[in-house]
């Protein structure tokens, strides 16, 4: 008796998840089709066949456009040397909040962590000032600090979820065996704290380089706007980049974090769970 | 005193501050403060400098007048904000961007999850949602504009259907061009959802499903009463993500409508930045920041609330 209706909300499943696939997958398969079109065959509305691949041409206009060849090369360099520094930095926080006898260990978390919580709307002017004042406005190092300083926080967030959990006994026999602090962070924490850091690394790296907003208020010139502003510039209403020139750049600047995102998914999860 | 003591460390690690370190650990040498001084001075000075300092300015500055000499003006800034009709407007879309933003995301992204979840195709199903999430807000901005443009793709499919009735300036009138860049960011940011929704699902016991199906609870009746109890503390989490991801949007909304047109579709992130630097009133920018921030923290503090609250039930 229960089998015929059994039946019919396994049909209405399968309909209901296929329609919702399709909803996030027609964007997707249209910016492939229009973006491997070759640009001339585009006639001002969403081609929804694909005619005359013209994916590398499409490409090749867009990229000589925005000044992508520097943007890319720019956001590489923030996104893999800020990453990096923030998390060691991050990481020797966290190990001086978990395993070093400090006073208000709470307190210091606090100051460091809080910057998880401000919109970044409220750092912009101070910044913007602060760095023409000192000639770091529209710098590689202007940028890259605030980076740096952005990235802490939750990098510290996250080594310090797994260092809280290694044992007491550890440190304390390290120590009675004469070891001082930096021999104990080099030779039990860091080793401990290392898969933790690659995925804060990882988390970071994505999201310095799809960082937009202090790539526009905090610099103007190519040589060190990241890869997201030329992006930006390109779609602007002063554009004259055709449709299928954008869309090819814009897959090609997504590439690098769906291959991270992909690859380490589960480092993803396991950063987003800590959260709790 | 504790700063103090840190403060004087590496300079001295045997002056007044290992006297001072003794009351507490006598058998420990005063060069053992080295290390949380190392440690810590880096992460603190770039918090503070970058981020803690600035946010007073902006503070600070929020009470003082726009123009080359700004004077002491109270609350005006922020009197402003509430009378000046394109920042009301802002200040709707920014709420209208929580409601949708957390609505559609949590709400899709339990159902998406439950759904594939029993699915043999489940996984693929999936990968095609959570796929979005790897894209930055600029590239997601790009596809957005490419479906909901006067010639785009949304246009041109209501057309061949016949329901040409239907077309619409989706990105320059209000409020569609805000509901369409909450569905955009919602493209982008269900997959988050998903993902960790299936972590709280497979996190269920088998045992409680199996005693609930003995009990006789199924289909609908087993979602309501098992599995989104089961659920709660994930359901934390992703509120807790995408409220904090919806307030703060910059990206979505200045590349798909820069805001316009004629700043219909500014939410406060970007109505801080056309006031601060395209308009240059850096003392109404400033106090929309510090307003942004404050709704910020107070839903950051209600979901942490309500998360403990639910810890102790």
């Amino acid at each position: 008796m229960s089998r015929p209706r059994l039946r019919l909300s396994s049909v209405a499943l399968n309909l209901s998840v296929a329609g919702l696939a399709l909803i996030w997958l027609v964007p997707v398969y249209l910016i492939i089709v229009n973006a491997i079109s070759d640009q001339s065959k585009y006639t001002g509305t969403p081609r929804w066949f694909p005619a005359k691949f013209g994916f590398f041409g499409n490409l090749k206009s867009a990229w000589q456009a925005a000044n992508f060849g520097q943007t890319a090369v720019n956001s590489l360099i923030y996104a893999t040397f800020c990453a990096a520094a923030a998390v060691l930095i991050a990481t020797l926080a966290a190990y001086a909040l978990v395993a070093l006898d400090l006073r208000r260990p709470s307190l210091w978390f606090w100051i460091i962590y809080s910057g998880t919580l401000l919109p970044l709307q409220v750092f912009a002017r101070p910044l913007f000032l602060a760095e023409a004042q000192v000639n770091l406005y529209d710098t590689k190092w202007g940028l890259s600090i605030v980076y740096i300083a952005l990235c802490i926080p939750f990098a510290m967030f996250v080594v310090r979820n797994v260092l809280v959990s290694v044992p007491k006994e550890i440190p304390e026999a390290a120590r009675l065996d004469g070891a001082n602090w930096f021999r104990m962070f080099l030779h039990v924490h860091l080793p401990l704290a290392r898969s933790a850091m690659a995925a804060a690394f990882v988390f970071q790296f994505v999201y310095i380089w799809n960082e937009l907003f202090f790539g526009i208020t905090l610099s103007i010139s190519p040589n060190v706007q990241p890869v997201m502003a030329s992006l930006a510039t390109l779609e602007g209403p002063y554009s004259t980049t055709s449709q299928p020139a954008v869309l090819a750049v814009a897959i090609v600047v997504a590439l690098p974090t769906i291959a991270l995102f992909l690859g380490f998914q589960r480092f993803f999860v396991s950063s987003l769970k800590t959260n709790l | 005193m504790a700063q103090t003591t840190i403060a004087a460390a590496p300079g001295d690690p045997r002056g007044s501050s290992g006297a001072a370190l003794k009351v507490r650990h006598p058998r420990r040498p005063a060069v053992e403060f080295v290390g949380p001084v190392v440690c810590l001075t880096l992460a603190v000075v770039l918090i503070v400098g970058v981020l803690l300092v600035p946010f007073g300015f902006t503070g600070y500055r929020s009470f003082f007048s726009n123009g080359l000499n700004p004077v002491y003006v109270g609350f005006a800034n922020y009197k402003t904000i509430f009378h000046d009709p394109i920042l009301v407007k802002s200040l709707i879309n920014t709420l209208m961007w929580v409601v949708g933003s957390l609505v559609l995301p949590v709400g899709v992204g339990l159902g998406i999850a439950v759904m594939t979840n029993q699915l043999k195709w489940g996984k693929a199903a999936r990968l095609a949602i959570v796929l979005p999430y790897a894209l930055s807000g600029t590239a997601v901005a790009v596809v957005g504009g490419f479906m909901l443009r006067s010639d785009g793709a949304i246009n041109q499919m209501l057309g061949a259907f016949g329901l040409g009735g239907l077309q619409h300036q989706w990105l320059l009138t209000w409020p569609s061009n805000t509901i369409c860049a909450i569905l955009v960011s919602v493209w982008q940011a269900t997959g988050v959802a998903v993902v960790l929704y299936m972590v709280g699902l497979q996190g269920i016991p088998a045992e409680t499903l199996e005693a609930a199906a003995l009990d006789g609870a199924a289909g609908l009746k087993r979602f309501r009463y098992i599995i989104i109890p089961q659920l709660r503390p994930v359901t934390a989490v992703v509120v807790g993500i995408t409220l904090a991801n919806a307030l703060r949007a910059f990206d979505v909304t200045w590349v798909l409508t820069n805001g316009g047109p004629a700043r219909t579709s500014e939410t406060l992130a970007l109505s801080m930045y056309s006031e601060t630097f395209l308009a240059e009133r850096p003392g109404v920018g400033a106090a929309i920041a510090i307003l942004l921030t404050a709704i910020v923290l107070a839903s950051s503090w209600a979901y942490l609330r309500k998360q403990t609250g639910d810890a102790h039930e």
